[in-house]
């Protein structure tokens, strides 16, 4: 949980080259049905107003340093919410040629670059269920549990 | 109208070799007869011309190959059009001046396989620009895992031009939920030119599915090369397997696809009105509209069991079943929908804004609608009436009677309003289909995929039509090529939004419905030669 950001949490939905399908289901859990704004949940249209960013897609390369400015241009405390198989891990594109393998890949880059991230938070699913977006965002919020309660470890 | 006859005369004619094979009528023609048959199925008989894939046959037969893919709507015919070039230097005729809409395949098949194209210019389409030089992706020795170095990643900048404002829209834009990159030159408030930069979710999936997966598998990755549009991809793979091994499927399983394809279309279209509601300024609709849409999303998960990549769809058939309980309930939901449809929709298009604001923009004139060859609801609104599950009926739709809507208008109030007419359509299908349900096994008994055959299919997209072309393979496809619909409609943006208030840019782009993810697998665009870089490498 995180103690920084205790109000409303604006977000910024950030596409990494993801097939769009946890995209939609981030939009979704924002209109009436789902209603993430219950919980104070903004989306925002740049990364510099954002608190998190929501990541989805597996970062193709071509994308990648538009990725980098992105999450570069956020202020301090940074966290980001890394959304669907393709996010969290690559997805089936793991090992493709024309991307780098989801979030954790992303985070080596960022950190040969200087650029810190505070924190990471993993929502599988393929793709994440809105239901599945709300309750990451509760548990940033520390108003649930985490489910997995040992490290996941982790085979390079 | 021309027959199979008049398509293999123009082979026989200048010395090609034929084989009309079920509805695809197979030429193989010399590279230099490329251009004018080309010119005449396109210009002159009037057939859609689709897509063209190349395809490195070294280790078969020692060349390259290129196949353009047309399809005569009227004869529901398919042409395949082919040519073997050199295996050291492959080099093709293009044909991109007599047929505009082949200009970004023939710019994929020089990146990916690097085959040249005489008498154009070529340049990188799909692959980042910093992407190592004479390094083709879909060349048959090159390895899916062997990544670039992405130390060298590097963002494209591109020189302002001094006569006109440029303002660039993306890759990450409040208008927008994927990464595309537009850049608008405008004068004033008039959009002057545009040039686009897409292929930001090119992810290498061809190449995937011809080096780590088996046939069944691609069933589940062609789901994922679009989020929306997902399972329209993994019919269209198993319908085109299914035609090149000749495998018998289930009349029920085919049903069973139609109704789950017209699920999806319904979701799409709602979502699609629900965006278009956002840019324009009226949220009220947007909201509404979306909450009308989580009906379909129940819909699907009722029977699929999932609320996006279905995951049913199998060469031979599908995996689940639609019981009669099932069949009430997606009744009693579909007509719950409808009504709730009805009523936001009424009110969203008269309301004055949205109505002001979609009448009269983003006009795409009949000619260069076919000339470039768009699909879908966007050649619909511009007066060409065609649609694949009419004219190249696929699954069951030959069992279903349906309304095709066509607009002459061409501006972005006819494409909103062809989507309206078809969540109807659409509703109706899945009655109709629900009704005639037949009775039987939903997956064939025996899928046996003999290696060298091809198969070829069109199936019509919430966007417009998908095709997807297998060249089958030793237990995987050997080539499988996919063309989505937003591929053929993107060029159509700078005829649609070229003297255009900036203000109206983003639902005119909104109105095509673009779907960059099914686009970018593969690659490029073109900038008429009006931007020039600038020494790039400066910035992250």
């Amino acid at each position: 949980m995180s103690e920084s950001v205790k109000r409303s949490i604006w977000v910024y939905h950030l596409n990494t080259g993801g097939c769009n399908a946890c995209d939609i289901e981030v939009l979704d859990a924002l209109t009436p049905w789902f209603d993430a704004e219950r919980f104070g949940v903004k989306l925002v249209p740049s990364p510099r107003q954002a608190d998190v960013i929501l990541l989805t897609g597996p970062v193709t390369i071509e994308a990648l340093p538009k990725v980098v400015n992105a999450i570069e241009a956020m202020p301090r405390p940074r966290y980001i919410i890394a959304l669907g198989s393709c996010g969290v891990g690559g997805g089936i594109w793991h090992d493709t040629y024309s991307t780098i393998g989801g979030v954790r890949e992303l985070l080596k880059v960022l950190e040969a670059r200087g650029v810190k991230v505070d924190g990471v938070y993993y929502v599988p699913g393929c793709p994440v269920r809105p239901e599945s977006i709300l309750y990451a965002v509760a548990l940033f919020k520390g108003l649930v549990e985490k489910k997995v309660k040992s490290e996941v470890a982790y085979s390079e | 109208m021309p027959g199979v006859e008049e398509y293999v005369r123009l082979a026989q004619e200048r010395g090609g070799k034929w084989v009309a094979h079920g509805d695809t009528v197979h030429l193989v023609v010399d590279p230099s007869d490329l251009r004018p048959i080309a010119d005449k199925i396109f210009n002159e008989y009037g057939a859609s011309f689709r897509t063209c894939v190349g395809t490195d046959e070294r280790p078969l037969n020692n060349h390259f190959s290129i196949t353009h893919l047309f399809t005569d709507d009227r004869s529901g015919l398919y042409i395949a059009l082919k040519s073997y070039l050199d295996p050291e230097n492959p080099v093709a005729p293009s044909i991109a001046d007599v047929v505009p809409a082949a200009d970004w395949c023939e710019l994929e098949a020089w990146d990916m396989l690097g085959i040249r194209f005489e008498g154009r210019r070529l340049e990188r389409l799909v692959l980042p620009y910093w992407w190592p030089e004479g390094v083709h992706p879909l060349r048959k020795e090159f390895d899916y895992k062997s990544r670039p170095d992405v130390s060298l990643a590097r963002s494209e900048r591109v020189a302002l031009r001094k006569e006109v404002g440029t303002v660039p829209l993306g890759p990450y834009h409040p208008a927008l939920h994927e990464p595309e990159y537009f850049e608008l030159y405008v004068k004033g408030e008039r959009v002057v030119d545009v040039r686009y930069r897409g292929f930001h979710v090119h992810r290498g999936i061809e190449k995937l599915a011809e080096s780590r997966m088996n046939y069944q598998q691609v069933n589940f990755l062609a789901e994922r090369i679009c989020g929306i549009c997902g399972f329209e991809h993994s019919t269209c793979y198993a319908l085109a397997v299914e035609k090149a091994a000749g495998v018998d499927v289930p009349e029920r399983a085919q049903f069973i696809r139609s109704i789950v394809l017209e699920v999806e279309r319904l979701h799409s279209h709602l979502l699609l009105l629900g965006v278009a509601f956002h840019l324009l300024g009226y949220d009220a609709g947007f909201m509404h509209m979306w909450r009308v849409r989580e009906r379909t999303m129940v819909l699907a998960e009722m029977l699929t069991g999932s609320r996006k990549t279905y995951g049913i769809n199998l060469v031979g058939g599908v995996r689940r079943d639609i019981n009669e309980e099932k069949k009430s309930k997606v009744l009693s939901e579909l007509g719950g929908l409808v009504k709730d449809f009805k009523r936001v929709v009424e009110i969203a298009v008269s309301a004055p804004n949205v109505k002001r604001r979609l009448t009269g923009t983003g006009i795409l004139p009949k000619e260069d609608a076919r000339r470039l060859g768009v699909e879908g609801p966007v050649a619909r609104a511009s007066g060409i009436d065609k649609d694949a599950r009419r004219d190249l009926p696929y699954a069951a739709y030959k069992y279903a009677s349906f309304r095709v809507p066509v607009y002459t208008e061409g501006d972005n109030m006819a494409r909103v309003l062809v989507r309206v007419e078809e969540v109807f359509e659409s509703v109706s299908i899945i009655e109709q289909l629900l009704d005639k349900l037949p009775k039987g096994p939903i997956m064939a008994e025996k899928v046996e995929i003999p290696p060298g055959r091809v198969g070829v299919q069109v199936v019509e997209a919430p966007r417009g039509g998908d095709i997807h072309y297998v060249l089958t393979g030793d237990g995987r496809p050997y080539r499988w090529r996919v063309r989505a619909p937003t591929y053929a409609n993107i060029p159509a943006l700078k005829v649609m939004l070229r003297d255009q208030r900036l203000a109206d840019a983003p639902i005119t782009i909104a109105s095509i419905d673009p779907c960059f993810s099914c686009t970018d697998r593969v690659v490029v665009v073109r900038d008429d030669g009006v931007v020039e870089r600038l020494e790039v490498g400066a910035s992250w």
